[in-house]
């Protein structure tokens, strides 16, 4: 979709470009590199992170979002531009744990503190082009691994599940996966079948029903998130298995609230998207301000959410 | 056609139509024949709740793709259903939600304003690209971006759940193991095909899709029919949101990713010729079977994700190239 | 031009042909075709549409292949596997549908074959003009430039540059697929002269015409093709017109062909044109004249003097820029082809193919198309109405077809013209405005079209005739107007009736521009 990058381009020009004489001489500049913002998780994380910068009002926030999961080019462009604009800081969530490692590196050579948050940054790549780099997020896996316990305790050893993965080559999509796998060892549940839905709801309905009757006696689902959990439970109950089938789900979304309540939904995973950004700008100002820089993996909060805690 | 000064006698005529039925039935062969290898080489495809589950599937890119069917015979594409469903569905998911409606009013409420909103869009692509003798093809283009962003404007990209249970419950019923959202395809499929081959507007639909300039010189307003065409798209589209919040329970602007490239496929597949003025809702009907048929036979085939994705896309070249064949066979 | 070439049997042919044949599945094209052709001779090849001139001539250029016989070009076998074979045997052909790239210049098309590149590669743009600009002389085309895109040529243009590209190879053989269908007298005799040139420089020339008189004017010889086969070959000297049509249609309708209208019943007023002007013509005081109820009126005039427009503004399928029409007295405003039609205006267009015809519809559908109204009830149709007055309105017109469900492109040339007619007579119409009615129909079937169009006048019709063939117009009309440079040169009752009369008005304009 070239007409999307095209008007995503001027989105960002226009945002980048407009208030550089703003900016006040002692207040540092944080510029931070956002997911698409048609999402909701990311679009919730954004406004976390502005709350964030009213709150606290000692640096200024510049930030960018795409159109787009996989558009790479628009955060490359936002790296390059922040390096020329002279940010202090750069956080940024990438969109792909490749492609952003040489702009990254150009910005840490350019003397800017640079945080990877929510998806971490291929080793090997990093290693490769010589860049050192703390990551500060969730541990999808763990929290993957926490939602497939709670139904292996639900469901007791030998009960046979299905997983619907998020986008196939997605970075915590795959980590999501391999957290439920462990759980699945861990609780010797019987794995029928994983496939993806590409995180979409109308998508994991479809590939659900499908699922359900080649293998009718799924007893428990692992949804990778919460959009493909809805998908899930409906398809439930159009089967008429209302009831019968165990689900557990990610992120936490409002949209799952009334399933937890109902009980649909047996578990979900929240990983405090909202505070995630906001998190991740705090660590790199400590740095700009002199502190010791960040190393290996921060992890930030992560939290099992069930019935019991929805009032 | 210096080659062919032709006296036709009955017998031609006879294979003649025996030429037009095979064409016609060959999507049908072509969907049985699918039908035959799933059943053998699964175990569970031809079970009742399977074929419910199929009809289920099918339904949403049904509903697109007879709108489609009207575009593309006029010679037209229309790239922007997918994101006006993501928008009908959250301007009907905002009114059903409403406080203080009773759940009846409020989906009555809401229907309205989803056909509503996809005839608003229908009538801005027809109108421009007829106006302004703009391809279609660029001006969905633009509003495949201006519907996105308006659903996600409306919403703040958040989404819309919690619907009246009875809504809800419909978009699950069935009547003898046909759902009845399936139902409400069909129906739309028994007008279209009417609309199409019985009536004087269907006429001309074809005759400006094969050719314009003799239409319009035989007295026809080509514009009128253009954004017509255009209109009936967006129609079908509100009522395909109505339908895939029926059967999902919520509305998010980001859904619907795609679903124009599913009901081009189907309408193309059903032996629709893009470059307009050929082609039936009844072959958009086995089309989009075929694609439903297919995505479900290879999941309980247990293909890999990828491997699925790899064999839609040939069936999709197959269709087409068979297609031609097919029009080879039928010219005289 | 008439210094033919020695007739003697004893000069070696350069291609020879004996018993080609092909058929397309069931279909017979061609049915054992000998000939053979000479070097330095122009030699006709004639017949009725689908008599096998076209199979005929892609056999020879190898975009098809044969099936039986032998075809044996200076003394060796010739069997062509692609027009590139064919080519390479001095075979150039300029083909009756255009084969041009209409976005590249006319100078890139001429040279299309063999684009002039420099060292590196690149095209060279330099010799790329001057090679075309010199092809361009050489057939007196020098007011086009080879920059323009050909999208912008009229079609007698294009023709023109067709055969400036068909000249760019060495040829010992130059076959010409109805060359002049699109061209106007002028071009013509330019067409003949170069003609000439190659025969003087014994090249062979192929010449496929529907004009008998363009044969008698610069062929040696003459072959009659006729369901296939090859049913005479003569020296033109040693036969005539007559003789010639009665080979292709294997019948006399001289008579139907010669008949002429005795009597003008012209009668009132049926359609008035005050200055009326097409957005595209220069002439600021546009055009005037009356039209009346069962007369033909007949338009001559060259390509591009502003006929169709003219025709065109009348029907409103292009909106006047200016002036006014009265239909019978009264002053109207069109402001689309439907209204025209409602007011009893029908129009049969030039293109068939591209405006009159749908040719993947039923025959029945194209005769409904223009008064859907007549087979329908609250916008629902009536097949059993529609295909009813396809039947009443196919024998009235003597069309010949299978069955009013068969498409329209089952038809030959002249039935499909007929079906045209019919959309517009299935309207009952009080004008009929028609544009080369007869173009690409064979000799049988433009009869019978005369005859219909004659029978029309007679029912007190108003016909409006644009055609480029002046024997045509001489033949149907009670008066010609003659268009020059978008105005009316010249009126001519049909009592002054003549070729050179025609022409004069029609070069008056452009004599006085050359003069400018």
């Amino acid at each position: 979709m070239k007409f999307a990058k095209f008007i995503a381009a001027g989105i960002l020009a226009s945002t980048i470009l407009m208030p550089v004489s703003g900016y006040a001489a002692d207040k540092p500049v944080v510029g931070l590199v956002m997911k698409s913002l048609a999402n909701e998780f990311f679009k919730n994380m954004l406004e976390g992170a502005k709350a964030d910068e009213a709150k606290r009002g000692d640096y200024t926030l510049k930030a960018v979002g795409m159109q787009s999961e996989t558009d790479v080019e628009t955060q490359i462009n936002a790296i390059e531009s922040f390096i020329t604009e002279k940010v202090d800081a750069i956080v940024v969530a990438p969109s792909d744990s490749r492609a952003l490692v040489p702009p990254i590196k150009r910005a840490i050579d350019a003397g800017i503190t640079v945080i990877n948050f929510d998806v971490a940054l291929d080793e090997k790549a990093k290693e490769e082009a010589g860049v050192k780099l703390a990551f500060v997020g969730p541990d999808n896996r763990g929290g993957a691994k926490l939602a497939g316990d709670a139904l292996a305790k639900k469901l007791g050893e030998g009960a046979k599940v299905v997983i619907i993965e998020g986008n196939p080559g997605a970075d915590n999509a795959a980590q999501r996966k391999l957290g439920f796998m462990d759980s699945v060892e861990a609780g010797k549940l019987d794995l029928l079948d994983s496939r993806t839905a590409h995180w979409e709801t109308e998508e994991a309905n479809t590939l659900f029903s499908n699922m359900l009757t080649a293998h009718p006696d799924i007893q428990g689902v692992l949804a990778a998130n919460d959009s493909m959990a809805l998908g899930v439970v409906k398809a439930i109950d159009a089967a008429g298995k209302t009831g019968k089938i165990e689900v557990v789900g990610f992120d936490n979304i409002p949209a799952v609230q009334p399933l937890l309540k109902e009980k649909k939904l047996l578990a979900t995973v929240d990983q405090f998207g909202q505070l995630m950004a906001a998190d991740a700008i705090d660590k790199a100002l400590k740095v700009v301000k002199g502190g010791a820089p960040l190393e290996g993996w921060v992890k930030t909060d992560i939290k099992l959410v069930t019935s019991d805690d929805v009032k | 056609m210096n080659t062919s000064d032709v006296s036709q006698t009955g017998q031609t005529r006879i294979a003649t139509t025996t030429k037009t039925v095979l064409r016609e039935a060959g999507i049908g062969i072509a969907l049985i024949v699918l039908i035959l290898v799933f059943s053998m080489t699964t175990q569970h495809f031809l079970t009742a709740s399977n074929v419910t589950n199929i009809l289920t599937q099918v339904t949403i890119n049904l509903i697109l793709s007879i709108g489609m069917t009207f575009v593309i015979l006029i010679g037209g594409i229309d790239l922007s259903v997918g994101s006006v469903l993501a928008f009908c569905a959250v301007v009907a998911g905002t009114v059903m939600t409403l406080p203080g409606l009773d759940p009846s009013t409020a989906v009555i409420l809401a229907t309205l304003s989803a056909v509503a909103g996809g005839i608003f869009f229908g009538l801005l692509n027809g109108f421009i690209s007829a106006y302004w003798a703009i391809p279609s093809f660029i001006v969905t283009l633009g509003t495949l971006n201006i519907a996105r962003g308006a659903a996600l404007q409306v919403t703040n990209a958040s989404t819309i759940y919690s619907f009246p249970a009875s809504f809800n419950a419909f978009g699950s019923q069935t009547l003898y193991g046909i759902p009845l959202l399936f139902l409400i395809a069909l129906v739309l499929v028994g007008i279209g095909w009417f609309v199409l081959t019985k009536t004087v507007f269907g006429r001309v639909l074809y005759g400006i899709g094969n050719n314009e300039e003799a239409a319009r010189l035989a007295g026809h307003n080509v514009f009128f029919y253009k954004i017509a065409a255009f209109t009936i798209c967006g129609g079908a589209v509100g009522i395909g949101a109505i339908v895939y919040m029926a059967r999902l329970n919520i509305a998010s602007p980001i859904i619907g990713i795609g679903f124009e490239l599913n009901a081009i496929a189907a309408v193309i597949i059903g032996g629709t010729s893009l470059s307009g003025g050929r082609g039936s809702i009844i072959g958009t009907l086995l089309g989009a079977c075929i694609i439903g048929v297919l995505a479900n036979g290879l999941i309980l085939l247990g293909l890999s994700d990828f491997m699925r994705q790899m064999i839609t896309g040939f069936v999709i070249i197959i269709a087409v190239v068979l297609d031609k064949y097919r029009e080879r066979l039928t010219k005289v | 031009m008439n210094e033919s070439p020695s007739t003697d049997m004893s000069i070696k042919p350069l291609l020879e042909l004996s018993g080609v044949a092909k058929r397309f599945g069931g279909v017979v094209a061609l049915n054992g075709v000998s000939f053979n052709l000479r070097a330095g001779e122009v030699h006709a090849l004639v017949g009725e549409n689908g008599a096998g001139k076209s199979t005929l001539i892609k056999i020879l250029c190898g975009i098809i292949r044969r099936d039986a016989g032998t075809i044996v070009l200076g003394g060796t076998p010739y069997d062509p596997q692609t027009p590139g074979d064919a080519k390479a045997a001095g075979i150039q052909v300029v083909h009756q549908e255009f084969n041009l790239l209409p976005y590249l210049s006319v100078a890139e098309n001429i040279c299309f074959e063999d684009l002039p590149r420099n060292r590196f590669g690149i095209v060279d743009r330099r010799s790329l003009h001057e090679r075309a600009r010199k092809a361009l002389d050489a057939i007196g085309l020098a007011d086009v430039d080879v920059r323009r895109p050909v999208a912008s040529l009229g079609v007698a243009h294009r023709q023109l540059v067709e055969i400036a590209r068909a000249l760019m190879g060495e040829s010992r053989i130059l076959i010409l697929d109805e060359p002049t269908a699109t061209l106007t007298a002028r071009e013509t005799k330019r067409l003949f002269a170069i003609i000439a040139a190659l025969k003087a420089k014994d090249v062979a020339i192929a010449f496929v015409s529907h004009h008998l008189n363009e044969v008698f004017a610069i062929c040696d010889r003459v072959t009659v093709l006729r369901n296939g086969q090859s049913v005479m070959t003569s020296d033109i000297l040693a036969t005539n017109p007559d003789q010639l049509v009665g080979h292709m249609v294997g019948r006399q309708l001289a008579a139907a062909m010669a008949a002429t209208r005795e009597v003008d019943k012209s009668g009132r007023t049926a359609l008035s044109l005050h200055n009326l002007r097409h957005p595209a013509s220069p002439n600021e005081s546009g055009i005037s004249f009356d039209l009346h109820y069962g007369e033909m009126l007949g338009i001559a005039g060259l390509v591009g003097s502003g006929r169709t427009e003219l025709l065109r503004s009348i029907f409103a399928a292009d909106l006047p820029k200016s002036g006014l029409l009265e239909r019978d007295g009264k002053k109207v405003f069109y402001r689309n082809p439907k209204n025209a039609i409602r007011d009893g205006i029908g129009f049969v267009t030039e293109d068939r193919k591209e405006e009159g015809l749908i040719l993947n519809m039923p025959i029945a559908a194209n005769v409904t198309l223009a008064n859907l109204k007549a087979v329908s009830r609250y916008g629902l149709l009536k097949k059993h109405g529609e295909i009813a007055l396809t039947q009443q309105l196919g024998s009235d017109i003597k069309l010949k077809y299978g069955h009013p469900q068969d498409n329209a492109s089952t038809l030959s040339g002249g039935n499909q013209q007929k079906v045209v007619l019919a959309k517009w007579l299935a309207n009952n119409p009080r004008i009929l405005l028609l544009d080369e009615p007869t173009r690409g129909v064979d000799v049988g079937a433009k009869a019978e079209i005369y005859a219909l169009l004659r029978g029309l006048a007679d029912k007190g019709l108003a016909l409006l005739v644009v055609s480029s063939e002046l024997p045509e117009l001489i033949t149907l009309c009670d008066r010609i107007l003659v268009m020059s440079n978008h105005r009316i040169a010249g009126e001519l009752p049909r009592k002054d009736f003549s070729e050179e009369r025609i022409l004069h008005f029609a070069y008056k304009d452009e004599r006085s521009h050359e003069h400018q």
